[in-house]
């Protein structure tokens, strides 16, 4: 209990004196006038070295600087304010509560305390009761986080180029984004922005991203791009492919045509037969990514054109019939 | 009973309030306090009663924080470097702004409400221009979904044709939808069954039709999460090389293990919970997918997909 006392306080004035310093504060400044350390030099060290790793794990900007006036490399440590404050929101009790809400609704990740702790930041945590179980009206569902999400985001918010190697059907390649925003689409997250190396808007699957990001200097570009609103996820006509697409037939049997419409669009629809079964025209630029869809219904899809693909849906299924029964 | 706080939670909770308080020159109630800063009365009089013993050097009265403490009222005057809360980290914020915008994509959002306001004003302070740094969609359908939330609120019993994607099979069933909710992008209804006398979950974009059996239903006890689909031990398993353009196998299944071999193709073990879905998979990957090893119920499951398939385009 008194122990906790002691380092809480010794925590705060440490943090205290770190934000007022006008100049860096050396590593025997602190000992000698910060309260709370004892005079020992070796338990000092080890218990200052501890205070500082607790402060950076709250997001205290603690810096290591070189002292004005000082022979080069007398090293001293500063918070510099204008990197620590959060510039006031000033959110009004309904805008509070209903941040609150909206984190009771949904989980993100496995963390349920990350939101709440941006709460007090922000003014405090208003509105519903956390300590009601009852809460089954308000659970709206859940988003995954991926490790990769988080230095994204700060690189969006601080429009910093993120640079990565990322994972595709050829291999995996290095890139490098101007990020703009990101988004949580079909149940995976993206990030959107310019392609610095091929020059275009590209979005990138962040679970396809491999190993650590890195990211260069703040307020390297400015984002363009604007809101995506509607842009429904059809990988078989992906936006800007720039290939003249082909106009490929299916017909879907009527207890499947429903979700057949859904994924295509009613713009795709030409013909609804007396029994259910839709007839759909679709633009196609990635015939992998179409054979793929169609052959999600297994045997409640057939296409019907044009001829050059049908027949090469049928050698693609004749493979496997051949190996399998061997008939 | 109240939980003891470490000293770096105390630190993280005080550098909210200290200059919450300071702000308000009057001074607040601890009641209010305790409330917004979700603290114990107990815990909040501990971390006050040290905080007005902390300071700068020389610790004289005026360098230390001038609090007063006085029954249930407290007042803070203070130097300036306890003036502004400290910045939110970036993982803190990402939770909040998804959590924020996931509430603004579903039907029944407010675009000009509180939340939005709130989200506006947010990202001003995380220095972006833009609010639509995150934007989410939880899942498709809306209109079933808030046909599907509206039985939720009324407690009305309902029939829906739903579609078996595992077992590829269509079926009518009664169900008391007790909650809605998105789960990895997909909307999801829990109910209690009627046909199956039992708890299940369903697919929102796989209920074919809804109609309303003008029935009330009494709600059940049980968890209100959704949680997300993970096969069972006693499923059987296969084993595929996938080469690397169908590596996007790894992200959408579920995994047991995976293993990358020296041409550079990926072994990977997949556990199967119903036949219809890995026939799906594997004609869909065709030559890119080579069967290892399989559990036999399974082994001729591609042929038998194809085949099928076939007899829809060889007649």
């Amino acid at each position: 209990m008194a122990a906790i006392d002691d380092k809480f306080e010794r925590l705060m004035n440490l943090t205290a004196a770190l934000l007022d310093a006008e100049r860096p504060l050396s590593a025997e400044y602190i000992h000698e006038h910060v309260a709370g350390y004892t005079s020992d030099g070796e338990s000092y060290r080890r218990a200052f070295e501890r205070d500082k790793a607790d402060l950076l794990e709250l997001g205290i900007p603690i810096v290591l600087l070189q002292i004005p006036g000082e022979s080069l490399g007398t090293l001293g440590y500063r918070i510099e304010r204008t990197d620590y404050e959060l510039p006031d929101p000033e959110l009004d009790p309904e805008e509070l509560a209903a941040l609150h809400l909206a984190l009771r609704a949904v989980r993100v990740g496995e963390s349920e305390t990350l939101g709440t702790r941006a709460l007090w930041r922000l003014g405090g945590v208003l509105g519903a009761d956390d300590d009601n179980p009852d809460a089954s009206e308000l659970a709206l569902g859940a988003l995954p986080t991926d490790p990769s999400l988080i230095p994204l985001f700060g690189a969006v918010l601080e429009r910093r180029v993120a640079t990565f190697t990322y994972g595709t059907s050829e291999g995996e390649a290095t890139r490098s984004l101007e990020p703009w925003r990101l988004e949580f689409q079909r149940g995976h997250w993206y990030v959107l922005g310019f392609d610095i190396d091929r020059q275009g808007e590209r979005n990138f699957r962040v679970d396809r991203i491999v190993g650590p990001i890195e990211t260069g200097p703040a307020g390297a570009f400015s984002p363009s791009g604007e809101s995506r609103g509607e842009r429904p996820f059809r990988p078989w006509n992906p936006d800007g492919s720039g290939d003249q697409p082909v106009t490929a037939i299916l017909r879907v049997d009527g207890e499947h045509a429903v979700t057949a419409t859904e994924l295509l669009g009613t713009e795709t629809i030409r013909d609804v037969e007396i029994d259910g079964a839709t007839i759909y025209e679709v633009p196609v630029t990635s015939w992998p990514a179409f054979r793929s869809f169609v052959l999600s219904f297994l045997d409640h899809a057939e296409l019907i054109g044009p001829p050059e693909l049908r027949s090469d849906l049928v050698d693609w299924l004749g493979t496997m019939d051949d190996e399998g029964s061997g008939s | 009973m109240t939980k003891q706080l470490t000293a770096a939670e105390r630190l993280e909770r005080m550098l909210a309030i200290v200059p919450w308080v300071a702000a308000r020159p009057g001074g607040v109630t601890l009641s209010e306090l305790s409330d917004r800063f979700q603290l114990t009365p107990t815990q909040l009089e501990e971390c006050l009663r040290i905080v007005w013993m902390v300071g700068v050097h020389p610790y004289t009265p005026d360098a230390l924080i001038d609090l007063t403490l006085e029954s249930d009222h407290v007042e803070i005057r203070l130097p300036d470097y306890f003036a502004k809360p400290l910045r939110l980290t970036v993982a803190q914020a990402f939770a909040l702004v998804a959590a924020g915008r996931s509430v603004l994509s579903t039907p029944d959002a407010d675009p000009d409400g509180p939340l939005a306001r709130g989200l506006d004003k947010l990202a001003a302070a995380l220095g972006s221009d833009r609010s639509s740094v995150v934007e989410v969609e939880l899942g498709e359908h809306s209109t079933q979904v808030a046909a599907l939330q509206h039985a939720v609120a009324e407690r009305r019993q309902l029939e829906i044709d739903y579609y078996t994607y595992g077992r590829d099979q269509l079926a009518t069933r009664r169900i008391d939808p007790w909650t809605v909710q998105s789960v990895d992008g997909f909307w999801y209804v829990k109910a209690f069954c009627h046909n199956a006398d039992a708890v299940r979950t369903f697919r929102v974009d796989r209920i074919r039709d809804i109609r309303d059996l003008e029935t009330i239903f009494v709600p059940g006890q049980q968890s209100p999460r959704i949680e997300s689909f993970r096969p069972t031990d006693d499923d059987p398993e296969i084993t595929l090389d996938l080469a690397p353009s169908a590596r996007w196998v790894v992200t959408q299944y579920p995994i047991r293990s995976t293993e990358t071999l020296v041409d550079g193709r990926l072994r990977v073990t997949l556990a199967v919970s119903a036949t219809q879905w890995l026939e799906r998979l594997l004609v869909r990957l065709g030559p890119d997918a080579e069967i290892v090893s399989t559990d036999p119920s399974l082994a001729s499951c591609r042929s038998d997909a194809a085949r099928r398939i076939l007899r829809r385009y060889l007649k």
